[in-house]
C-alpha cells in the first residue's frame, strides 16, 4: 500500500485531504506544516509527499527543499497544493525540486486524478 | 496532458462532513486575525505579523472555496489581494484599511453564521468588495461610510455539495481544444455556434488559427454548463476529441510528459509537474510555457501576477513564529461533562466508603487503601475540573475590538490595559460572565472616561485608560474593571436616588452609596446613549453576578475613577455548602450566601400584620422563612419547635431561614435537577450527600424573592 505524507495546517483541508486518500485506498500520515512534515520524514519511506504552500513555521517549497536535500527523497514525488499557479509560484516550486502542483480548490476526484499521473 | 474539466464527481465523498472543522478553524482564523489587526502598528507593521494576518485570509479562503461556500470565499479572495500587498511593501497599511478589514471580518463572520445555520441572512458585501478592491489598486478609500450594513440580501446558503466551488450559473472562462483534426477548419463550425445561438457566450481563438500539430484552441466565457456545452459541440466534432478546462483547471506538472512541448501549451492545466531532476531540457521549456500562462491568467485570476518578468523564485518564503497548536485536542463539550459527572460520582461513592470507614472497624490495608482512594479521587476531580477551565483572555479578547469601536462613536480616546489573561476560569462562567464584564467595560467608556478636551482641561492624559485585571484570591476568581474617568459623585448619586424614590440617607457609607447604582432603574447617566443604556442596567450585571454565586464591589475616587471588582467562584460544578437539617430531610445552602446563625430565643420572633414573621438581629428586622412550610416537610413530633435561624442574602437583601440544625460545611458536586427531573421552586439543584441521601440545594435568591411578597 503507498503512503503519502500529507502537510497541511489547515485542520479541515487536511481532514478533507485525509479522508479522500484513504477513501481512494492510500495510506495516508498527515502533518501540520513544513517542520512537522520534515520531522516525519525521517520516520519511515513515503510513496508520495502532498503539501500545502502557505504555511506556518515552514512552507512547502522549503519543506520540498530540505526534502529533497535527503537522498531517501531525490525521487519521491512531491505535489504542492497551492491556492495560486503564478509564474513565481511556479519558478519557485520548480527551483525547489517540486514534481508537480495542484491549485486548490480541488475536487477529491482531481486529487486522486493527480496522484494517479505520479503514483503507480 | 488531456484533462476534461468536468467538476461534478467529487468522488464519491461527501464534503459536508468536513463542514463543521471548518468552520472551527475559520472562526479561529478571523477571531486571530481581528487580533492582529487591532494590534497592528500601522506605521510601523511587522512582516511576521503581516504574513500571520495574510495566512488567516488565505485558510479561510482556502477552506471555503473548497467546501463551496463561494461567497465567503469570495470575501476573504478580495482581503487576501489587499493583504498580499501590504506583505509584500507594494502598500503601506493604513488604519482605514484596518477598519475596512475589520468590517470584512465582521461580515464573514455573519456569512458563516449564516452557512452554519445559525442565523438567516448575512449583510450585503457588495459594497465592502468594491472598497477593499479600491485600496488593493491603491485609490484612497471611498468616501461612504460603513452604509447600512445589514440590508438582507439573499444569500447562497448551503453549497450544493456535489457541484464544485465554481458555480455553474456564474460566467466561467475554459479553455476549448479541439483535435487533433484532419481539417482543422472543422473547429471554426464550433465557433459559428457562438454566433448562432444567443446566451452561449463568446469564443475566440486563443492560437490565432496556427493549427502545425492539427489542435485548435480557443477561450469560451460562458455560463452553460460543460455537459450542455460538449452536446452542441458534438454536433460538429467527435467527444473524443473535444478537451474543455476551465482556464485555471487547478493542477499541473512542471514537466509535460506528454509529446507536445511546452510552448504550444500556452494554456495552464491548473497542475503541473516539474521536469525530472536530470532532465536538463525542459529548464528552457517550462519557463516559457510559465511566462505564457500567467498572461493568460490575468484575465481569469484576480490574484495572478502580470507578466512582469521577475527574478525566478524572488517570492520571498513566509515565516511565522506562530507555532501551530498541536498539542492540544479538540473534544466535545459533552465528553467533557460526562467526565465530570462520573468523577462526581466517583467522589460521592468515595466520601460513602470514607464515612462506613469510621463507623465500624476495618483492618488496616483497607483503612489504608481508603485513605489513597480518597487522594486519588481527588486528584482526578481537579484533574478533570481543569478540562472544562479556560483562560479569561478568551473574554477578555473581544474588548479591544470593542472598546475602539465605541471610542470612536464616542470621540474618545481610550486604551485598554489587560492583566491576568492567563487566569483561568471554568467554561459555563466564562461564557456567563462575558455579557456582564461586557456591561462594565461600555460604561466605564460612555460614563467613564470623560471627552479628550475635558480630560486635557482637568490635567489628566489624553487617553484615557481602562483597565481589566483578573487573578485568583482563594477559591474564587476576582475580575476587576478599573478606569480612570470621572468616578462616581456621592452627591449625585445620593440626589439621584432620592428622585427615584429610594431610600438614602446622608448617613450612608461610601460603599453604600456607590452600590445604589445597582438598585434597579437607577442610571446616573444624565442622557441615555446608545451605548449603555439600553434598558440594560447595572442591577442585571448584578442580579447575572449574583446568580452565578459570585458578588460585586465598587471602589470609586470623585474625578480619578472607579473600580468594579467581581468575585466570582471558579467553577459552577461544584460549591461550597452549609448542609442544614430540616425534620428529616437535609437541604444544602451556598456557603457564599450564608451571614450567620444563631439560637433563637423565644420572642425574638415577632409577628407583623400581613407581611408574616420577623426577627430582630442587631437592630435590623428581616423576614423569616420556615423552611419546614417551603417544602412542607413532614413531621411526627408536633411539639417540635426549630429554633436556629441561618441568615442568608442574597440579591441585597436578607432573610432569615428557620432550620432544626446545622449539620456542616462540605464541598457539594452540584447536579442540575432541571436536566434530570424539573424545575423546582426555591431549588437551584441537588447534590448527593457522603451517605449516599440526595440534598436539595436551596436557591437563595428565590427564597429572598419569596419574602418580598
Amino acid at each position: 500500500m503507498h503512503t503519502i505524507l500529507a502537510v497541511d495546517d489547515s485542520p479541515s483541508m487536511r481532514q478533507m485531504v485525509s479522508f479522500t486518500l484513504k477513501n481512494a485506498g492510500f495510506n495516508v500520515v498527515e502533518a501540520v506544516d513544513g517542520q512537522d512534515a520534515f520531522e516525519k520524514s525521517t520516520q519511515r519511506d513515503y510513496n508520495l509527499v502532498l503539501t500545502d504552500q502557505n504555511m506556518p513555521r515552514m512552507d512547502g517549497i522549503s519543506l520540498t527543499k530540505k526534502l529533497r536535500e535527503n537522498p531517501k527523497f531525490k525521487q519521491t514525488p512531491i505535489l504542492i497544493l497551492t491556492t495560486e499557479s503564478s509564474d513565481q509560484m511556479k519558478m519557485a516550486g520548480r527551483a525547489a525540486g517540486a514534481t508537480g502542483w495542484l491549485v486548490k480548490p480541488f475536487d477529491p476526484a482531481k486529487l486522486i486524478e493527480v496522484i494517479g499521473k505520479v503514483v503507480r | 496532458m488531456g484533462e476534461i474539466s468536468n467538476n461534478s464527481s467529487s468522488a464519491g465523498i461527501d464534503l459536508s462532513q468536513f463542514y463543521q472543522v471548518f468552520f472551527e478553524e475559520a472562526g479561529e482564523n478571523l477571531e486571530s486575525m481581528e487580533q492582529m489587526l487591532l494590534e497592528l502598528n500601522v506605521d510601523a507593521a511587522d512582516d511576521e505579523e503581516m504574513n500571520a494576518i495574510f495566512r488567516c485570509a488565505h485558510s479561510v479562503k482556502g477552506g471555503a472555496a473548497t467546501f463551496g461556500f463561494s461567497d465567503v470565499a469570495a470575501l476573504t479572495h478580495q482581503m487576501e489581494t489587499l493583504l498580499d500587498k501590504l506583505r509584500r511593501h507594494e502598500l503601506n497599511p493604513t488604519s482605514a484599511m484596518v477598519d475596512v478589514l475589520l468590517a470584512a471580518g465582521d461580515a464573514l463572520k455573519a456569512q458563516l453564521a449564516v452557512h452554519q445555520g445559525s442565523a438567516s441572512s448575512a449583510p450585503d458585501t457588495s459594497e465592502l468588495l468594491g472598497r477593499i478592491r479600491a485600496m488593493a489598486e491603491g485609490q484612497s478609500p471611498a468616501p461612504a461610510a460603513r452604509a447600512a450594513a445589514p440590508v438582507a440580501a439573499p444569500v447562497v446558503t448551503s453549497p450544493t455539495l456535489k457541484s464544485m466551488p465554481i458555480p455553474k450559473a456564474e460566467t466561467r472562462a475554459i479553455e476549448l481544444v479541439v483535435g487533433p483534426l484532419e481539417k482543422p477548419e472543422t473547429a471554426d463550425a464550433l465557433s459559428e455556434l457562438f454566433a448562432e445561438i444567443e446566451d452561449l457566450g463568446t469564443i475566440e481563438p486563443l492560437d490565432g488559427g496556427r493549427a502545425a500539430d492539427g489542435m485548435r484552441r480557443f477561450r469560451v466565457v460562458t455560463t452553460t454548463s460543460d455537459s450542455e456545452l460538449l452536446d452542441l459541440f458534438t454536433f460538429h466534432v467527435a467527444r473524443e476529441l473535444i478537451q474543455m478546462r476551465s482556464t485555471d483547471p487547478g493542477f499541473g506538472f512542471f514537466h509535460e510528459n506528454a509529446g507536445a512541448p511546452p510552448e504550444e501549451n500556452p494554456v495552464d492545466p491548473g497542475y503541473g509537474f516539474f521536469e525530472p531532476l536530470t532532465d536538463a531540457s525542459a529548464a528552457e521549456a517550462a519557463p516559457a510555457s510559465i511566462a505564457a500562462d500567467a498572461g493568460d491568467n490575468a484575465a481569469a485570476a484576480p490574484t495572478a501576477i502580470a507578466a512582469t518578468p521577475k527574478a525566478p523564485a524572488a517570492r520571498a518564503i513566509e515565516k511565522s513564529v506562530a507555532a501551530p497548536d498541536q498539542a492540544t485536542l479538540r473534544v466535545s463539550i459533552e465528553k467533557v461533562d460526562q467526565l465530570i459527572n462520573l468523577v462526581g460520582e466517583l467522589v460521592i461513592t468515595q466520601a460513602m466508603l470514607a464515612q462506613n470507614s469510621r463507623e465500624g472497624q476495618l483492618n488496616q490495608q483497607l483503612l489504608a487503601g481508603l485513605t489513597d482512594l480518597e487522594r486519588n479521587t481527588r486528584d482526578l476531580q481537579e484533574a478533570v475540573m481543569s478540562i472544562r477551565m479556560i483562560p479569561m483572555s478568551m473574554v477578555f479578547n473581544r474588548f479591544p475590538r470593542m472598546l475602539r469601536d465605541l471610542a470612536a462613536k464616542l470621540d474618545k480616546k481610550v486604551e485598554l490595559v489587560t492583566q491576568g489573561e492567563a487566569t483561568e476560569l471554568d467554561k459555563s462562567l466564562v461564557e456567563k460572565i462575558t455579557d456582564p464584564l461586557t456591561h462594565l467595560v461600555r460604561n466605564s467608556c460612555d460614563h467613564g472616561i470623560e471627552l479628550p478636551a475635558d480630560r486635557l482641561a482637568k490635567g489628566k492624559p489624553e487617553h484615557g485608560t481602562i483597565t481589566l485585571v483578573a487573578s485568583h484570591q482563594g477559591g474564587s476568581i476576582v475580575i476587576e474593571v478599573r478606569d480612570d474617568g470621572r468616578g462616581l459623585s456621592r452627591q449625585k448619586l445620593l440626589s439621584k436616588a432620592r428622585e427615584r424614590g429610594i431610600d438614602a440617607p446622608d448617613s450612608l457609607t461610601d460603599q453604600e452609596v456607590y452600590a445604589l447604582i445597582f438598585a434597579p432603574g437607577f442610571s446616573t447617566a444624565d442622557q441615555v446613549t446608545d451605548v449603555s443604556g439600553r434598558g440594560v442596567g447595572m442591577d442585571v450585571v448584578k442580579k447575572n453576578i449574583t446568580s452565578l454565586g459570585g458578588t460585586v464591589e465598587i471602589d470609586s475616587a470623585e474625578g480619578y475613577g472607579m473600580s468594579v471588582k467581581v468575585r466570582l467562584p471558579l467553577t459552577l460544578a461544584i460549591m461550597d455548602g452549609m448542609s442544614i437539617g430540616v425534620g428529616d430531610e437535609c437541604y444544602i445552602l451556598p456557603l457564599a450566601s450564608v451571614v450567620e446563625s444563631f439560637q433563637v430565643a423565644p420572642g425574638m420572633i415577632k409577628t407583623i400584620g400581613g407581611s408574616g414573621r420577623v426577627v430582630e438581629v442587631r437592630d435590623e428586622f428581616m423576614p423569616v422563612i420556615d423552611l419546614e412550610r417551603v417544602f412542607e416537610v413532614p413531621r411526627f413530633d408536633f411539639e417540635h419547635v426549630s429554633n436556629i435561624m441561618v441568615v442568608v442574602e442574597a440579591e441585597g437583601a436578607r432573610v432569615a431561614l428557620l432550620v432544626d440544625e446545622l449539620l456542616g460545611q462540605q464541598q457539594v458536586v452540584v447536579k442540575n435537577l432541571e436536566a434530570n427531573y424539573r424545575k423546582v421552586q426555591d431549588v437551584s439543584g441537588a447534590t448527593i450527600m457522603g451517605d449516599g441521601r440526595v440534598a436539595l440545594i436551596l436557591d437563595t435568591g428565590s427564597l429572598v424573592r419569596r419574602s418580598r411578597h
